[in-house]
């Protein structure tokens, strides 16, 4: 897989570097994907451990701390996740699980430690809430490319470093609850920087802020994140720490039955 | 008085300036009423830091809850009712429109296809919106989204009725103030996207809107028309329109300066301030009936303009200066209550009566020196062919009453008792949706959402403790549930709303709906790890309209079936003795909030307030009577047709089973000001003529010529110039028009027939024979 990757873009990027004063335009799909590639497929698995402050829009806050494990099936595929919460206290041992598909929907499994139930969750919505926070299931996760059609709409500097600006309208706009969504992304490492989503009447209401990058094993990786809702008020922020990759996570983890017992090697 | 005497000398020696003046001072306050503003908020019948006012608003603001117009969407004309696929396709459709205006809270919209429903679906569980229209909507379809709604105790009666016939949607919105626009888009979007289905629009916000637009009709409707038909009687009644314009201009002007000088001072248009110039046009208007009265018969008879001027308005002034004390005294004494609009309506009509007795005193007898012409013709004149009905039955009353005057002392007496005994069957009450007239489309929506649905009264039992996390405890959670289960047996009650409902159907559904596991569990943790995996399917902030994000307060909604005080009043001391006798938790405490609340609130307060405002007043009127007279005794028997009044039409409304509310209380004040004045009238001209004439029975004689006709004439013209009213569209409208007739009546007919009755008996001791 790995060979693949390199095939797939070391390649191009590697003759772009050879051949001095060209420039291959990029279009819009792919600069999304390789975005999509970037930032919710870095190395083969990954481990790290959130922090999520949401505030409702009266300013008062809720503090989660969760495990979240990754591993992907195939580059820009299938994945698996596997989230494991520490706080608040009475909900400590929860575990929450996601085999995240494509063309089809997610399955989604919970744990519940009181009452030592698992459950399978129906999962058609991938647009509701994430732990009670202002991300959806698919802001975790990563929206499929393949579902939105993309336009550039202008190149820019944010913060000083060159972007694009690509609008993406999603081709069922039946089953999500926005017109369409614009994100900035940027064009040294192609991380997300910001996103803005507009509801049906257009209006903004959702605004996603990439506020830290640290590089992680050669990896750049978003370490801080901000949602905000500007219909309602209202913001979630999420720290990512301890981050880890390619640390060989097997599949097997991402079972109904390693949700009653979590893999101790990540999990502490 | 003398130099008040002076002042009516001056106005008849410069008539032009005077009404210069009176123009330019009008202009003055006039062109303050592009400023007005409307409020139509029941909420501000409490003071902004009322305790009971800040609590609610504070209520509101921890549990992001907002005012919500309510779509009731009904199909009765089915067996599926509105659960059949092209229904529910329309819901979904118009739901999805009413989220793209501006100004509703789109997240915070409670419709079938926002709000999510929990299921189990045997290992399965779904957590996803009740309704789902980008899916194959089918029968089939329709009806497995009619047994889910059926099936969870959160969205029946709230959301889908109990029989399947009606959904609501309900549509928070940022502004109450943009109600009347965003209910309209949402006609519009109806008329667009909705079919067969019946569409009802109400809610809070609509209803307070709605009212306001009537309230503006009825200010340019209601109140010109009463002054119409008066303006008309006055002009039967005298024959010369320049004269009966003068009388109208009074009325006018001072409704110009007092509305002028509340909107200048930037006081907001309530219901009840609304009402200043139909209150204000009759009491206004009395006083220049009695002098056009004297001058108009007076004058026919020959002499001087200005002489007979200064001679009416000689014998007037006192009269008409104490009538304008009472009334201003009796609106005044509304400033006894503790209610802000109440307040602000008694003391701006009791600036409109004094303007008008300014007016009246200056104004009229400037106006009368400038008309042209004079003397009324000959065949007007009522002592040569007079208005020989009005005569006749004035000379009956006063010789009846006169030589029947123990009879008339025992049947007042008698109707005493009975009113006294109406008053107390009187029930206090009130139901803002009851001030919208039967048959209007407010009243059918509440009646016909009310019927299907637990009740769109909303009232809020909050509960707070004294630690974080403190409200998830099983504890805490069953206590919640057995107050439910007691409100459940509550009659007026149609549905509540807790935290502990959202529990008990998650464990429901995660136990493969076992009714025995349709309970709040043992275990705190189980509890919180339910709450959480609501949260992580559903919309995060749909708890926090029943439980605070530290869990130390809690919501429990309380729906009611009709917005009548008095049920929340019951609902509240009941639950008052069931928490008396099931203590709460150590550390939780209980009270109350939302609209129902407010609402007994200042209902409570009225009562008490309008008691001391009404006994305020009395006291004062009496004091005042004493003072004019210079005598206890003619203080007292002034009094008398007042208090037979008062207590006939309150013994009546409690007779006719009409519920004392704001409007019914607030019309206190304007029969104590308005039934003393005829009795000052007769009162004092009886004195006048009596010192001229020495002889009683010479005194009744004149007395029954033109001071009695000026009374009849007053009486006729107020009762029948607010016929009109008592088909307003507005009920405190309706109740201010029966009440003007009925005070001119009844304190007319007391005056000329009990006072006369009484004089004749205490002759003696009155010193009038």
């Amino acid at each position: 897989m790995v060979t693949i990757r390199i095939f797939r873009y070391a390649l191009p990027l590697l003759i772009l570097l050879l051949i001095p004063g060209t420039t291959v335009a990029l279009t819009a799909d792919e600069i999304i994907k390789k975005a999509s590639l970037v930032y919710n497929y870095a190395g083969d698995d990954g481990v790290a451990r959130l922090k999520m402050r949401i505030k409702d829009r009266r300013g008062r806050e809720r503090y989660r701390e969760m495990t979240m494990l990754r591993k992907d099936i195939e580059d820009g595929g299938r994945q698996y996740y596997y989230v494991y919460f520490h706080r608040p206290a009475d909900v400590e041992k929860m575990v929450f699980m996601v085999w995240k598909n494509i063309g089809k929907d997610d399955d989604r499994w919970l744990y519940i430690p009181a009452i030592d139930l698992v459950r399978r969750i129906a999962a058609r919505d991938k647009r509701s809430s994430f732990a009670g926070s202002h991300f959806t299931y698919e802001d975790v996760s990563g929206r499929n490319p393949e579902d939105d059609e993309h336009t550039i709409m202008k190149d820019e500097l944010l913060d000083g470093r060159p972007v694009y600006i690509i609008k993406n309208v999603p081709k069922d706009k039946d089953i999500v609850e926005f017109s369409y969504y614009v994100t900035w992304i940027d064009k040294g490492d192609f991380l997300p920087r910001k996103a803005e989503y507009f509801d049906k009447a257009r209006r903004l209401y959702k605004v996603f802020t990439v506020e830290k990058i640290e590089t992680i094993q050669g990896i750049p990786t978003v370490v801080k994140i901000r949602a905000e809702d500007k219909g309602r008020g209202g913001e979630t922020v999420v720290e990512f720490e301890d981050i880890r990759y390619d640390v060989g996570i097997k599949k097997s983890v991402f079972h109904e039955r390693y949700l009653r017992r979590p893999p101790r090697q990540w999990i502490r | 008085m003398g130099f008040f005497r002076s002042v009516v000398a001056m106005s008849v020696d410069h008539p032009k300036k005077v009404i210069a003046c009176y123009i330019v001072v009008t202009i003055l306050f006039a062109i303050q009423f592009p400023k007005i503003n409307i409020d139509t908020d029941p909420e501000n019948m409490l003071p902004a830091d009322e305790p009971a006012r800040v609590a609610h608003r504070e209520a509101k603001e921890e549990f992001l809850l907002h005012d919500a117009i309510v779509v009731g969407v009904v199909d009765e004309s089915s067996e599926e009712g509105v659960f059949s696929s092209a229904t529910l396709v329309n819901i979904g459709k118009v739901t999805e429109e009413i989220l793209k205006i501006d100004g509703v809270v789109a997240g915070d919209v409670m419709s079938p296809s926002t709000t999510d429903d929990i299921q189990a679906e045997g290992a399965l569980l779904r957590i996803e919106p009740l309704l789902d229209i980008s899916r194959t909507v089918d029968e089939g379809y329709a009806r497995s989204v009619r047994d889910a709604a059926l099936n969870n105790p959160l969205l029946k009666d709230l959301l889908i009725s109990g029989d399947g016939k009606a959904v609501a949607i309900y549509v928070p919105i940022r502004e109450k103030s943009e109600s009347y626009r965003i209910s309209q888009e949402i006609k519009k979007i109806i008329g667009d996207y909705g079919g067969d289905e019946e569409y009802h629009i109400t809610g809070l916000p609509v209803a307070e809107d709605t009212f306001g637009v009537e309230m503006f009709k009825q200010m340019a409707i209601s109140a010109p028309m009463a002054g119409l038909i008066i303006f008309l009687l006055m002009l039967y009644f005298f024959r010369r329109v320049t004269l009966v314009i003068s009388s109208m201009a009074v009325a006018m002007i001072s409704i110009i300066w007092a509305m002028g000088l509340l909107i200048g001072m930037g006081y907001t248009v309530h219901i009840m301030s609304s009402m200043i110039p139909i209150f204000l046009m009759p009491i206004a208007v009395v006083d220049s009936v009695h002098i056009l009265s004297e001058y108009h018969d007076r004058y026919g008879k020959g002499g001087d303009r200005k002489e007979v001027i200064l001679e009416v308005m000689g014998g007037l002034f006192i009269p008409m200066l104490y009538t304008s004390l009472t009334s201003a005294v009796g609106f005044a004494a509304l400033s006894l209550t503790p209610i802000p609009p109440v307040r602000v309506f008694g003391l701006f009509v009791a600036f409109g009566i004094f303007a008008a007795w300014l007016l009246t005193i200056t104004f009229i007898p400037a106006y009368i020196m400038l008309v042209p012409g004079g003397r009324p013709r000959h065949r007007d004149l009522p002592q040569k062919k007079g208005d020989p009905p009005l005569s006749r039955i004035q000379r009956g009353l006063g010789h009846y009453s006169i030589r029947h005057n123990k009879l008339v002392m025992l049947s007042i007496a008698v109707v005493l008792v009975v009113s006294i005994y109406g008053i107390s069957r009187m029930r206090v009450n009130d139901n803002p949706v009851k001030w919208f007239h039967e048959g209007h489309p407010i009243r059918v929506a509440d009646a016909v959402l009310n019927k299907h649905f637990g009740g769109t009264y909303m009232a809020y039992l909050l509960l707070e403790g004294d630690s974080e996390g403190v409200m998830k405890t099983p504890e805490v959670l069953k206590a919640v549930e057995s107050i439910q289960e007691y409100l459940g047996s509550v009659d007026v009650v149609g549905k509540t709303t807790s935290i502990a409902d959202v529990v008990k159907k998650i464990s429901y559904e995660l136990h493969d709906e076992d009714p025995a596991y349709n309970i709040v569990p043992e275990n705190g943790n189980a509890i919180a790890q339910y709450l959480f995996l609501y949260e992580m399917s559903g919309d995060p902030d749909d708890l926090l309209h029943l439980i605070t994000p530290d869990a130390r307060k809690t919501n429990l909604w309380v729906q009611l079936k009709s917005g009548d005080n008095a049920d929340m009043r019951t609902v509240e001391l009941l639950v008052d003795d069931y928490l008396e006798e099931h203590e709460l938790p150590e550390g939780i405490s209980a009270s109350w909030a939302g609209m129902p609340y407010l609402n007994v609130v200042w209902q409570e307060k009225m009562v008490a307030g309008m008691l001391k405002s009404l006994m305020g007043g009395f006291a004062t009127v009496l004091i005042l009577m004493i003072i004019l007279f210079r005598s206890f005794l003619w203080g007292i028997m002034a009094m008398i047709p007042l208090s037979v009044t008062v207590a006939f039409i309150y013994g009546f409304v409690g007779f006719a089973g009409k519920d004392y509310d704001m409007p019914i209380a607030v019309l206190s004040a304007l029969t104590l000001g308005l039934s003393v004045d005829f009795a000052i009238h007769l009162c004092q001209r009886t004195r006048q003529i009596f010192s001229e004439e020495r002889e009683w029975g010479r005194t009744v004689d004149k007395l029954f010529m033109e001071p009695v006709r000026a009374i009849i004439r007053n009486a006729v013209v107020i009762a029948i110039g607010f016929i009109p009213l008592i088909i307003a569209p507005l009920v405190p409208y309706q109740t201010v028009g029966f009440f003007l007739v009925a005070i001119m009546t009844i304190s007319g007919i007391t005056t000329l027939v009990v006072l006369p009755a009484l004089m004749s008996i205490f002759k003696r001791p009155l010193k009038i024979g």
